[in-house]
């Protein structure tokens, strides 16, 4: 009788046995791994892994780009890399404070997190805030999870690690600072959140999307081979930036249009969306988001001051 | 005898009443009745979908979250629109008599302290209630954040500020408005209720358009569109709780 209690109550709990995000790192150039995510939004089966991380193993040790989103992640994307190389970590290089790239910090306390001056103001400021809501979203992976800040600031320009020649650039277009960086050995552009590939960008801290339009043209004319776009497939082509600059252009036209017309935000969220964003994961929910982030700007330059 | 007839009379006249069946209650809640008694109390009502409450289905922003409730595919004229957000610590939102001229459509922003059923109430000129409802997701937290507009230096100096603008649409003049307002509701500690409360709409000749109360689980910086027949100057006046007056006019 016991024996079918436990048997039981084990079986009602298989939502606790395993909370393994099982990455995989995969080879995209030499030296140079990356742990690709879902394109699903944040959910209670994918543990948050919604983002692509990266490693490049240098001779001058591991350069890891982005921490995941959660302690656990952070933990997991360590014993991944220990698989692949015995070389320590050398430095942790984060590309934006959103949660999902910035709150596996804390596994890799034991070396230094560089991050653009921008994002470890926003990580102090908002970090907190982030951690709750993905707590919320995804649940007991977050558990232990807090967030721990940069030790360092990164400033653009060349940075050697080893035979890997990284070059680091400010942009600001996603999330008010957002760092690329371009790996001028292997050719491999990762370009955190500035890009997304089959699934639909988020906007809740960007300047603009006209400044997002502006990163993505200095980016795609730099000389890379292989770009890791922050969520979505790694490409050897310029489908990722044909996708995010189309749908971004379509997205301020859109709300542009809707301010003209004297549209309410619930009738812009309502808009049809064009067929040929339909491989893109996310369209409408990001649409809904999109509008409550950006609607407000639009409205305001279509009105005139009429007090008396 | 005659007593006895007009007694009966009555009866069957409150019957006929009390006999209009509200049907299901798309989105059922504990405090639903709680509500209906408060601002509805004995009238008849009726769940109709006629009333749409258009909300995203979740709150991106739980301090600013759109809400447009459009009552004109009511048969008859609207007098009368009352709307709340179900489990709000502060749930009233508004209370809207558009006149003859104006559409039973107001659209807005609001707080939200959680998931919350959203309810509109429209009342035809029969005395009926009609009651829209929907339902929105919610992290939380958007009634008792603190203010963004009180956070800056010189929002003192744009208190009352308006920005409009006037636009056709399907041969109605769709009115924006955007006041510059903190729209304290009290939640926060030291701060007090401080809210716009009054938002009518007068014509050119200074003949009333609808009147529109405000509660403070309107959004910080309210920003109103309603929908007119008329095509001329519309002037705005507003007031807050602290009598303040401010006066605006979309020509």
């Amino acid at each position: 009788m016991r024996a079918i209690l436990l048997s039981l109550v084990l079986a009602t709990l298989p939502a606790f046995a395993d909370l393994d995000y099982r990455l995989q790192p995969r080879q995209v150039a030499e030296n140079t791994w990356v742990l690709v995510g879902s394109t699903d939004n944040f959910s209670r089966d994918n543990g948050g892994n919604i983002v692509n991380t990266a490693f490049i193993v240098s001779e001058a040790g591991v350069v890891v780009i982005d921490t995941g989103p959660s302690l656990r992640y952070g933990q997991a994307l360590r014993r991944a890399i220990a698989r692949v190389t015995d070389r320590p970590v050398a430095q942790v290089l984060l590309t934006h404070h959103h949660p999902d790239h910035a709150l596996g910090n804390q596994a890799f306390a034991d070396v230094p997190i560089a991050a653009l001056a921008h994002t470890r103001e926003q990580l102090a400021e908002e970090g907190d805030a982030l951690a709750e809501n993905l707590y919320r979203m995804v649940g007991d992976w977050m558990r232990g999870t807090q967030v721990h800040l940069p030790t360092l600031t990164s400033e653009p320009g060349l940075h050697v690690f080893g035979s890997h020649r990284l070059r680091l650039l400010a942009m600001a277009g996603h999330s008010r600072a957002d760092l690329a960086i371009l790996d001028e050995t292997t050719g491999v552009l990762f370009a955190g959140d500035l890009l997304f590939h089959d699934r639909a960008p988020t906007t809740p801290h960007s300047p603009g999307l006209d400044v997002w339009q502006e990163d993505l043209a200095r980016l795609q004319v730099l000389p890379w081979k292989i770009v890791v776009p922050g969520h979505g497939p790694v490409s050897e082509d310029a489908t990722p930036f044909e996708q995010t600059r189309d749908y971004l252009g379509w997205l301020d036209t859109l709300l542009g249009d809707s301010a003209a017309a004297g549209l309410d935000m619930t009738e812009v969220i309502d808009a049809p969306i064009p067929q040929r964003f339909e491989p893109l994961s996310l369209t409408r929910y990001e649409l809904v988001r999109s509008v409550s982030h950006l609607y407000p700007r639009y409205e305001r330059a279509r009105m005139a001051r009429i007090e008396r | 005898m005659r007593r006895i007839v007009l007694c009966l009379a009555l009866l069957a006249a409150s019957n006929a009443v009390l006999a209009l069946e509200p049907g299901p209650d798309p989105v059922p809640s504990v405090m639903w009745e709680f509500y209906r008694k408060q601002w509805i109390k004995d009238e008849p009502y009726r769940f109709d979908a006629r009333v749409k409450v258009v909300a995203p289905p979740f709150a991106e922003d739980a301090r600013q979250v759109p809400l447009l409730v459009d009552a004109r595919g009511l048969p008859g004229r609207v007098r009368r629109i009352i709307a709340w957000a179900e489990l709000n610590p502060l749930p009233m939102i508004f209370d809207y008599q558009p006149g003859p001229e104006v559409s039973p459509l107001l659209a807005l922003r609001i707080r939200i302290e959680q998931a919350t059923p959203l309810r509109a109430a429209a009342q035809t000129e029969d005395g009926v209630w009609h009651v829209g409802s929907s339902l929105i997701d919610a992290a939380g937290g958007g009634c008792t954040a603190p203010s963004v507009a009180r956070a800056q230096p010189d929002w003192e100096q744009r208190l009352g500020q308006v920005l409009g603008a006037r636009h056709a649409r399907d041969g109605l003049q769709r009115l924006r408005v955007e006041v510059s307002h903190p729209m304290d509701n009290g939640l926060q500690s030291g701060i007090p209720e401080f809210f716009i409360e009054q938002a009518d709409l007068f014509d050119g000749q200074g003949q009333p358009l609808a009147t529109l109360r405000l509660f403070p689980a309107v959004s910080e910086n309210p920003n109103l569109s309603f929908e007119s027949r008329t095509s001329g100057p519309t002037r705005l006046e507003l007031r807050d709780n602290n009598g303040n007056p401010f006066q605006a006019v979309l020509e």
